[in-house]
């Protein structure tokens, strides 16, 4: 397993120079909270017809920094994006909330504050 | 201006009894957007798997994320600390969690297969194939003592042993099982309902696949090959005659005809697996408490099932990330929807096999 740190400022262009959909298996997006309101994100793929080759890009963040969406790389990203939206009460770019949570729900549930 | 018409399938529909609802925008009788909505049932299974409970017993949590793939979720969270603990199992344990996941993945497909021919209005078949799917499922019971929370998976090996009376059983039930599979392969490749009726509906093309990541026997229909089995080097699966069985229309007969060969393959690793199941110790002692970050991938039923786990030395984790396999094959889902018959998606939707109780875990 392959660890990379980028910035939110270049997320887009560290996927996009690293992304080829016909070599890359995109698995999803995740997030985790870190406390002292920082949340590590990652983006994890695995190579096809490889054994064992993961790679995952991450970046340290805070809870209200908006995060840029990497659907018009990865349309299937859109999934994991509306995850993280939910579960930890973050903003990406074009990503709804309720791919899990009903309004009533507890709000943020991963956040470690929760 | 067409006019266009909003219609649900789910969660309270006829033809699709899961927590999940796909809200289609029709013009005139075809799909031509679609949306999701799979939260219904969540559990919250993730938190719970760091605040309530301890390590050790989170292999048992999570094995209640499914009753139709518990044992692969259990193994994935159960890879995923061994790892971090620097544990790897003898063969007899590997051979033994192989065993098990190929048994999970022939009633779940058999399962699949059911409500395929459901759907095709064929109610009678999927009547017996639900009454043939008792073999294996008696078969799970048997070894692991239990028929759906198998609990079988434990840190450092497995619960229980194969005896010579359960290695005989499985040989008993999966040769019943090898007679029946060939019938039905006869009936889904020459009935009409089952054949004629769904080749080329629900197309997903192998471009498609790439681009949504299409995962599992969605993705090898349309062939894509890639297999978690294959692609990851956790199980010896070359040694136990694992092929890979790929289609290349990429529609619902493709679908279905990937399920029905995974089955025969699943039966035969099955049985190499009880004549050849090396010596050693079925339960190991693990030392230490899991630091660090693993990430596993297991080829569930339904394609790749992917565990992040990490900890920090304690007997509380940091996180448990569980990534299921619908979950990922929600987007090519929904782009085979787009341009075909609402009629149609019923039966599109359950030649993908989705599976809610994975989703919203």
């Amino acid at each position: 397993m392959m660890k990379y740190e980028i910035t939110l400022a270049t997320l887009l262009a560290d996927i996009g120079a690293f992304y080829e959909p016909k070599k890359w298996h995109f698995l999803t997006v995740n997030g985790i909270d870190l406390g002292e309101g920082k949340i590590e994100l990652q983006w994890i793929f695995s190579k096809y017809h490889v054994k064992d080759e993961i790679v995952i890009y991450y970046a340290i963040s805070d809870y209200e920094t908006p995060i840029p969406s990497v659907v018009s790389l990865i349309p299937s990203a859109f999934m994991g994006e509306r995850e993280i939206v939910d579960m930890f009460g973050l903003t990406v770019e074009g990503a709804e909330k309720g791919l899990y949570l009903d309004e009533d729900s507890l709000p943020h549930p991963l956040r470690g504050e929760s | 201006m067409k006019k266009t018409i909003q219609i649900p399938l789910g969660s309270q529909h006829i033809s699709l009894l899961e927590p999940i609802r796909f809200k289609f925008e029709c013009e005139n009788e075809k799909i031509i957007g679609v949306d999701a909505d799979v939260g219904f049932v969540h559990r919250g299974v993730e938190l719970a798997c760091t605040r309530s409970f301890e390590f050790k017993q989170v292999g048992y949590v999570v094995a209640r994320v499914c009753g139709l793939c518990a044992i692969t979720h259990s193994l994935s969270y159960t890879l995923a600390v061994e790892k971090l603990l620097g544990y790897e199992a003898n063969d007899r344990i590997k051979y033994l969690r192989m065993l098990m996941v190929e048994l999970d993945r022939i009633h779940s497909h058999m399962l699949c297969l059911a409500h395929t021919a459901e759907n095709a209005g064929f109610e009678a078949l999927f009547m017996q194939i639900m009454a043939d799917r008792e073999l294996v499922m008696d078969l799970q019971e048997a070894i692991s003592g239990n028929r759906v929370q198998f609990d079988f998976i434990a840190i450092g090996g497995v619960n229980r042993d194969l005896t010579p009376e359960l290695t005989s059983l499985i040989h008993k039930n999966l040769t019943l099982l090898s007679e029946k599979i060939d019938t039905l392969i006869g009936l889904f490749d020459n009935n009409w309902s089952l054949s004629l009726k769904y080749k080329g509906v629900g197309v997903l093309s192998l471009e498609d696949a790439y681009t949504y990541n299409a995962l599992g026997p969605l993705a090898r229909a349309t062939g894509l090959a890639t297999d978690v089995r294959v692609e990851t080097s956790d199980f010896p699966y070359e040694a136990i005659g694992y092929k890979m069985v790929l289609e290349s229309t990429g529609d619902i007969y493709a679908r279905n005809f990937v399920r029905l060969r995974e089955i025969v393959n699943s039966i035969a690793m099955c049985k190499n697996i009880a004549d050849n199941l090396p010596s050693g110790e079925i339960l190991e002692k693990t030392k230490g408490k899991p630091k660090g970050e693993a990430v596993v991938r297991v080829e569930a039923p339904r394609g790749e099932l992917f565990y992040l786990v990490r900890g920090n030395g304690g007997n509380m984790l940091e996180r448990v990330r569980i990534k299921t396999p619908t979950f990922s094959g929600i987007p090519a889902m929904m782009e085979v929807f787009k341009g075909s018959e609402y009629a149609d998606a019923p039966a599109i939707l359950a030649s993908f096999d989705p599976c809610m109780s994975c989703t919203a875990k």
